[in-house]
């Protein structure tokens, strides 16, 4: 009798919980930390806004930058927002950056140094590089759903890397 | 090839004059029921260690003629019934031998008569392999509409959705090549182009049973059989007119989850068949129809099908007769491949969400069978098997394909002495692909077998065999490979039956692995062909015992150890490569190439227990199988390879009512490709949890009608339990279905 008590049992305990379930919700992006080396810091009047970009196209040339923020849907993306700034005169920052799922073939932070919004007045201080290579942009593959974490970019305001365009 | 067959049957016929001359007598009877003392059709009755045989007719009498005399042990089996056992017949010469028997009613089947192990038909404890059987009643009770839906019942044997798994020989490979082969009444079915199994076109309703035999077994059956082979036999026609009839209507109740929700009315899946039979003179033949409607508990699951059977026997003489079959089945359905996440997993990705498959498959086949004696006869087989199929995206084809596949079986069967059995025969095939992803490239083959079995004391029996096949594909160099077999029975007592066999199996790439060219379809996936393939190569090595305790209860258990070499996997990988002959360059891109890449080694225990708690009223099944599957490559689990099956099912009996329940739990897989998840992608491809699932059914006879009449009510799935089979597709959620079946 134990024996068919068990069979039936078995079954319904081992079914009691309902299987796959839908995951929680994860916005897709990127985040990290970006840190600034020490005494750095260029003075206010050329720092007009710092943002942290990633672009999905590279290598990247002076139209590609701005026809990449206009398209629709953009292929370069910009954190804060084009009318905001990171925090400025700050050791390091952590942030957190929503993007639609794509591979990310260049992420920076873009210095905007003057008013005029024209490639002049940009220039790129910090890069997420791949490995040792600092001169070496990574790519980053956003999935749905996926946050990626550990994009770790750090800025020397003295020893830019290359610029892009 | 026709002067290979010419040679095979001349051989044969010269074989068929040579024993027909010898001194025999007869053996007749009835068998009824031993509590109603009803006469019993359809029940076989086969003279121990020999191939003399007959079944019963509507009056439950057999007559066997021809039969050389001497001292006999005389089996009569059916399914229901506790196989009854008659000593000491005694056959005289130029004299009739009557015997009267009474069958038992028994739920539990302990000693059946299989046909696979050794294509003839002997008693399971004969058979050196481990061996499992399905039930026509079976078919019907659990509403199998797609017989792979039968196979999960299964001791050792588990689907990835439709690719059939069993002790682990098979991983993943989207319908491209089975490690396992598929026979229908012994001939192989699988298609010409991919090499898989089309489950749909085989009629379930006109299956008698089906036979399962684990482990490699390309000794008797060649290509494909490689983890195992799967033999669906279809029923006989009586003599008597009789039309069924058999609807059923079922709906799939919501998911747990309202976001999974995608439609707002319920989903139905509803079906009706249609058959005739009927007998004049020596002609017998059945006609049979079917429609089902599934509307799929999943977006763009859709799927409609039609279905044509027919069936002819013909009894040229009491030794001789014909049958000829012909099959058609036509099908639409959507074709979800994968979810659009698990956040949306009763909905396709977006890529999918318009593509349908329209197919047309079917067969034509006919045998020939004669006995010359009671110590040889012989039959000779022959299929056509035409598939084509094409996918379309709202209307609009994207992908065709068509294969024919042609193939002849000649197989005689002598009985040397008392226990000493030869079965021997030759094969050929041609197949033909003309298709727009795997090009059009002509196939052949041949092979030659033999198997003896002699019985070295009354209670040891040893088998022994081999068989050559050689095959051809397109432009390739033709390739050969030899397939030995090894096996003995030790009867240890009435109740203990030992076993031992080493078998060997191999399979030739499928012309869809070989020859694959996929570019811009679904998802971002390129498939590049991989002519450099061989043929994958295995051996299984099991030891057995059968064990009856009383009468009650039966036990069956097996360790087995299985080897594979070349294994082909399609690895997904970032490759240089031209797409087309358009572009300019070559350029990176995730594509998908098979090629032989694993060593590895399967081993395991498996275990079936049948306990009858209450003679002919409670009764159940057990079966567990664990496997611990190694890829030798790369010294890690084996892909999608389960390492613990786990069945149960209880039946209980109320006079007109039956409530049955099965139970079936499947670890979780511990390792998929997670590069098809990732490059693909497949979003929460990797998302899998162990498959815990509970069926329920009632069914009731109803009485007094003057002809038989059945109502089921079956749920699936009872308890809602989301799971994949397959990475990125829910299986099949609660459902409910009503069925009604008669015979007029």
């Amino acid at each position: 009798m134990p024996l068919r008590i068990l069979l039936v049992l078995v079954p319904l305990l081992l079914a009691c919980d309902g299987g796959l379930a839908p995951p929680p919700l994860v916005e897709p992006g990127i985040g990290g930390t970006v840190t600034f080396a020490q005494n750095t810091w260029p003075p206010r009047d050329s720092l007009v806004n710092l943002w942290i970009v990633a672009s999905q196209v590279y290598p990247l040339d002076s139209a590609k930058v701005f026809a990449g923020i206009i398209a629709n849907p953009p292929t370069i993306y910009i954190y804060p927002a084009l009318d905001r700034s990171l925090p400025l005169y700050v050791d390091s920052l952590q942030y957190t950056f929503p993007l639609p799922p794509a591979t990310y073939r260049y992420i920076a932070v873009l210095q905007r140094h003057r008013d005029e919004l024209s490639i002049r007045s940009l220039r790129v201080v910090g890069l997420y590089t791949a490995g040792g290579n600092s001169s070496q942009p990574n790519v980053v593959t956003v999935r749905p759903f996926e946050f990626v974490g550990s994009i770790n970019i750090h800025v020397d305001f003295h020893n830019p890397p290359p610029q892009p365009f | 090839m026709r002067s290979i067959f010419h040679s095979a049957l001349f051989a044969l016929l010269l074989c068929s004059t040579a024993f027909g001359q010898r001194v025999s007598g007869s053996l007749a009877g009835s068998v009824t029921d031993a509590a109603t003392g009803a006469p019993l059709l359809g029940v076989n009755v086969v003279l121990r260690g020999t191939i003399i045989g007959a079944a019963t007719n509507a009056e439950g009498k057999f007559h066997i003629p021809r039969v050389p005399p001497g001292s006999y042990t005389l089996l009569a089996s059916m399914v229901g019934y506790e196989q009854a056992v008659v000593e000491d017949v005694v056959i005289r010469a130029d004299e009739a031998t009557e015997v009267s028997i009474q069958l038992k009613q028994s739920v539990i089947q302990i000693d059946p008569v299989v046909v696979t192990a050794s294509r003839r038909e002997q008693s399971f404890r004969e058979v050196p392999v481990s061996i499992s059987t399905v039930s026509a009643q079976s078919l019907l009770e659990r509403n199998i509409v797609s017989l792979d839906d039968a196979l999960r019942y299964v001791p050792g044997v588990n689907l990835l959705q439709d690719q059939v798994n069993i002790r682990g020989s098979s991983g993943y490979s989207r319908g491209v090549g089975s490690r396992v082969l598929i026979l229908l009444d012994g001939l192989p079915y699988l298609t010409g182009d991919t090499g898989e199994i089309d489950w749909e076109t085989i009629p379930v309703h006109q299956v008698e049973k089906i036979e399962v035999v684990k482990g490699a077994g390309s000794a008797l059956y060649g290509s494909s059989a490689l983890g195992g082979v799967i033999n669906v036999i279809t029923r006989g026609i009586g003599s008597e007119p009789v039309m069924r009839f058999r609807l059923f209507s079922g709906m799939y109740d919501d998911p747990r989850y309202a976001k999974w929700r995608w439609s707002d009315r319920p989903r139905w899946n509803s079906g009706a068949m249609l058959d005739y039979a009927a007998a004049n003179g020596p002609l017998r033949y059945l006609v049979s129809a079917s429609h089902t409607l599934d509307e799929g508990y999943r977006q763009n699951d859709l799927q409609r099908r039609w279905s044509l059977y027919s069936k002819a026997i013909y009894e040229l003489s009491p030794y001789q007769s014909m049958t000829v079959v012909g099959n058609l089945l036509l099908r639409r359905r959507g074709n979800f491949i994968w979810w659009e996440s698990l956040h949306a997993a009763t909905r396709p990705d977006r890529s999918q969400l318009n593509n349908n498959v329209t197919s047309r498959r079917g067969n034509i086949s006919a045998s020939y069978k004669e006995f010359v004696d009671n110590s040889f006869f012989y039959t000779v087989k022959g299929m056509y098997f035409g598939n084509f199929w094409n996918a379309d995206s709202a209307g609009s084809v994207y992908t065709e394909s068509a294969s024919d596949l042609l193939s002849i079986d000649a197989q005689g069967t002598y009985e040397a002495g008392r226990g000493n059995v030869w079965t021997f025969g030759t094969v050929a095939n041609y197949d033909r692909v003309r298709s727009t992803i795997f090009g059009h490239h002509p196939g052949m083959g041949g092979a030659l077998y033999a198997q003896n079995e002699r019985s070295l004391t009354p209670t040891l029996r040893l088998t022994a065999g081999a068989r050559y096949d050689i095959q051809k594909v397109s432009r390739l160099a033709a390739e050969g490979a030899v397939s030995p077999k090894l096996g003995v029975t030790y009867q240890a007592s009435d109740k203990t039956t030992l076993r031992a066999s080493y078998g060997s199996g191999f399979r030739y790439p499928s012309i869809g692995e070989l020859f694959t060219t996929l570019s811009g379809g679904v998802g971002s996936v390129v498939v590049i062909p991989s002519e450099h393939l061989k043929a994958e190569k295995s051996w299984t090595m099991e030891f057995g015992v059968a064990q009856t305790i009383g009468d009650r209860v039966f036990l069956d258990a097996a360790i087995f150890h299985n080897e594979f070499r070349d294994l082909i996997e399609a690895g997904i990988r970032i490759k240089r490569v031209k797409l087309s002959p358009s572009d300019t360059a070559e350029m990176d891109r995730a594509v998908i190439q098979f090629d032989n890449i694993t060593r590895a080694r399967i081993q395991g225990g498996e275990l079936g227990i049948k306990v009858d708690w209450i003679k002919n009223m409670l009764n159940s099944e057990v079966g567990y199988t664990y496997t611990w599957p190694i890829d030798l490559s790369s010294r890690s689990v084996l892909r999608f390879r389960p390492r613990h099956i786990f069945y149960t099912s209880t039946s209980l009996m109320l006079g007109n009512l039956k409530l049955s329940s099965d139970f079936r739990f499947i670890s979780r897989i511990e390792k998929i490709d997670d590069n098809l998840v990732r490059l693909v992608p497949i979003i929460h491809g990797d998302q899998r949890v162990p498959v815990k699932v509970t069926d329920v059914r009632v069914l009731y006879e109803l009485p007094r009608l003057g002809f038989p009449l059945r109502v089921g009510l079956n749920v699936n799935n009872l308890f809602n339990y989301h799971y994949v089979e397959l990475i990125g597709n829910l299986a099949p959620l609660r459902t409910f279905v009503l069925s009604i079946e008669g015979a007029l």
